[in-house]
């Protein structure tokens, strides 16, 4: 052991030593390099350092020898001789940072003790300051991510259209911001049934448990004791600690977002903080507002798909209609269409047939929209293919039946009337599949239903329809129409009904075909008042000349 | 994405390719630096960590990765990071880990680059 001649204070050389050893390998842990310095200028045989550690005091030296001391008394404030060794309090700013241990050292030297002392505390104060003012740096920087993550979350959710994205956006964020182990964020439909849901690190409850979850709105929930104590009424059994939150727009019900096992640096679960809830609060208040502007945007774009279906479907519709009517001897024709919105499926048409004979048609098949506008489409091309084939109209209809049964989707039907003329004659043969009675206004008044005449044709399979005859002398006029004429509504849901059209026929014996038509679909027009209508309104009037 | 980050290492002369694959909290930032030491250790002066299958990373493995980068630097060596989220890119500079690590578009501008640092005196 070296021991030192005399109690002066250490010369310049001693400092010198000092900042040399200090600085020689500074990729060494600091209390490493104390412990070297501190043996080399005190000549110790054996050194220690102990550190305080929370409430407790532990050895931060390196250590590497079979040397293993106690601290002997942490209250101490001057170098005191214990467990064989000298004691020194490392303390700068009238604050004990460590102590250090030398064993074999002279005891006739207070001066090197006190200046080892001095040293290593003003280094170890100076290495603490260094990590508080590294430690609030990077807090600093945490709460300014906090911030640039919100802003910057609510301008890329407001760019969000698509729900899958704009969760995991949430979430990650959610996760990361909180330092949570792991994070569910789930979507719910309006029927409560879930829609999205997502799980980072494993989930925190199931899907089931998850759907009857019932959290505040507004202000996360924290539950630091979620191992033992449910949440909101809800026990995990896969995390220590959580923070949850329902999210909602107008207090309905659109999900939850919820984080469990804040995570520390040396890898423990710690308690989710005020802060951590405020920040879930806001990142829930966001998405929530983000998942109805989604919402809101998938509603626009289905209105949009279905304008543009409905569109495609009153085109094909028109198409199929007669562009012009045909002109036959003997008999006067009329027709109109009045669509609806929704695109009812009204179908007529007009056959100029041998021997001046004229066939005509109106039909009403079931759905609407585009369905029924392929509906249409698809009775036009059997009418149209199986009128030439068909002996009689009854013939006609079981074709026209059997083609839809083969062609048609299922549960797809139609009722129909058709009619054949014989000018000449006047007698009218006509079928009614399941079709509303047809009105016979006669000349010289009158008003005879003609009735369905079998059930609707696409409905039965083998189905059977009877023919009827009827004289039309001339001046009679027929009238079919859809319900959607009979059923339009006006402001107080009342029906047209069958009694007005009979009344509007009976004083149209004096106008022309085209002019009960008319008059027949303009005073519907009238009695509804701008209401909108759920069917098409179609009109085929037939006159005897 | 990986529940578990886990980590893929390819050496490339003295640089390491790190490939990450899961969230880089404890777990992952722990992961990372045992691999990034070991190489270290193995004499790897260059490092390049690419984070194409990470999506989210927490304040304590970002400060685990700047223990790396200080590792790193005690060696005069060279650290970069390549193939960031948006989101990922925008944290690592907003916590400061972009001041002294380099970060790249991908995983060839990134080696291309720290090969040219650690040739230069």
């Amino acid at each position: 052991m070296t021991s030192r001649a005399s109690a002066a204070p250490p010369s310049r050389g001693f400092w010198k030593t000092a900042a040399a050893l200090l600085h020689e390998d500074t990729r060494s842990p600091l209390t490493a390099r104390l412990a070297a310095a501190a043996t080399h200028l005190s000549g110790a045989s054996r050194c220690a350092i102990f550190l305080r550690d929370k409430e407790s005091w532990v050895r931060a030296d390196p250590g590497g020898d079979d040397w293993a001391p106690r601290l002997p008394d942490p209250a101490a404030r001057a170098a005191v001789r214990a467990e064989g060794a000298l004691w020194i309090p490392l303390e700068s700013e009238g604050e004990v940072h460590g102590f250090l241990g030398l064993e074999g050292v002279d005891e006739t030297e207070p001066e090197l003790g006190r200046s080892l002392g001095l040293l290593l505390g003003a280094l170890l104060g100076a290495n603490r300051f260094s990590r508080m003012v590294k430690d609030a740096g990077f807090e600093l920087k945490t709460r300014l991510l906090e911030l640039e993550s919100l802003y910057d979350l609510g301008l890329s959710l407001a760019g969000q259209l698509d729900l899958p994205s704009l969760a995991d956006e949430v979430l990650f964020r959610s996760i990361s911001l909180t330092d949570a182990r792991r994070g569910t964020l789930v979507l719910f439909q309006e029927s409560g049934e879930v829609l999205l849901e997502r799980n980072i690190g494993g989930e925190i409850l199931p899907t089931e448990a998850l759907a009857t979850w019932r959290l505040p709105e507004g202000e996360a929930v924290i539950n630091n004791a979620a191992a033992t104590a449910p949440t909101a009424g809800v026990r995990s059994a896969t995390c220590e600690k959580c923070l949850a939150i329902g999210i909602s727009v107008s207090g309905r019900r659109l999900g939850v977002l919820a984080v469990a096992d804040k995570e520390s640096r040396d890898g423990s679960v710690i308690d989710f903080t005020a802060t951590d809830a405020r920040l879930l609060s806001l990142f829930a208040n966001q998405a929530a507002a983000a998942i109805e502007t989604a919402r809101l945007h998938r509603e626009a774009i289905e209105k949009e798909r279905l304008d543009r279906e409905l569109e495609l479907a009153a085109a094909i519709q028109r198409e199929l209609l007669p562009h012009t009517l045909p002109i036959v001897a003997g008999v006067e024709v009329a027709a109109a269409s009045v669509p609806t919105r929704q695109v009812g499926g009204d179908y007529y048409d007009f056959f100029p047939l041998s021997r001046g004979r004229l066939g005509f048609l109106i039909a009403d098949v079931s759905g609407k929209g585009v369905p029924a506008a392929l509906l249409v489409s698809t009775v036009h091309a059997a009418v149209h293919l199986q009128i030439d084939l068909s002996e009689t109209i009854t013939d006609l209809v079981s074709r026209i039946d059997r083609h839809l049964q083969r062609y048609a989707a299922a549960r797809k039907f139609l009722t129909l009337f058709f009619g054949l003329i014989e000018p000449d004659t006047g007698l009218l043969r006509y079928v009614s599949a399941g079709h509303n009675p047809a009105l016979l206004l006669r000349r010289f008044g009158g008003i005879e239903r003609l009735d369905s005449t079998g059930v609707p044709v696409g409905i039965l399979p083998n189905a059977v329809w009877t023919e009827r005859t009827v004289a039309m002398e001339p001046g009679d006029l027929v009238c079919l129409y859809t319900d959607g004429v009979t059923e339009a509504v006006n402001e107080r849901e009342e029906e047209f009904g069958m009694e007005r059209l009979t009344r509007i026929l009976g004083g149209a014996s004096a106008m022309s075909a085209e002019q009960v038509c008319m008059e027949a679909l303009a005073q519907v027009a009238e009695f509804a008042r701008g209401m909108p209508q759920y069917d098409d309104q179609t009109m085929l009037v037939v006159r005897r000349t | 994405m990986s529940e578990t980050c886990k980590v893929a290492v390819e050496r490339r002369g003295d640089v390491a390719l790190l490939w990450t694959d899961g969230y880089i909290n404890n777990q992952g930032g722990e992961e990372i630096a045992r691999e990034a030491y070991a190489q270290i250790g193995n004499g790897a002066r260059g490092l390049v960590m690419n984070l194409e299958k990470t999506k989210i990373v927490n304040s304590i493995g970002i400060s685990i990765l700047i223990e790396v980068l200080e590792k790193v630097m005690d060696r005069k060596g060279v650290l970069a990071f390549c193939n960031l989220t948006p989101t990922i890119d925008k944290t690592f500079r907003i916590m400061g880990l972009a001041q002294y690590a380099s970060i790249y578009a991908n995983e060839e501008e990134a080696l291309k680059a720290v090969s040219v640092q650690l040739a230069s005196p």
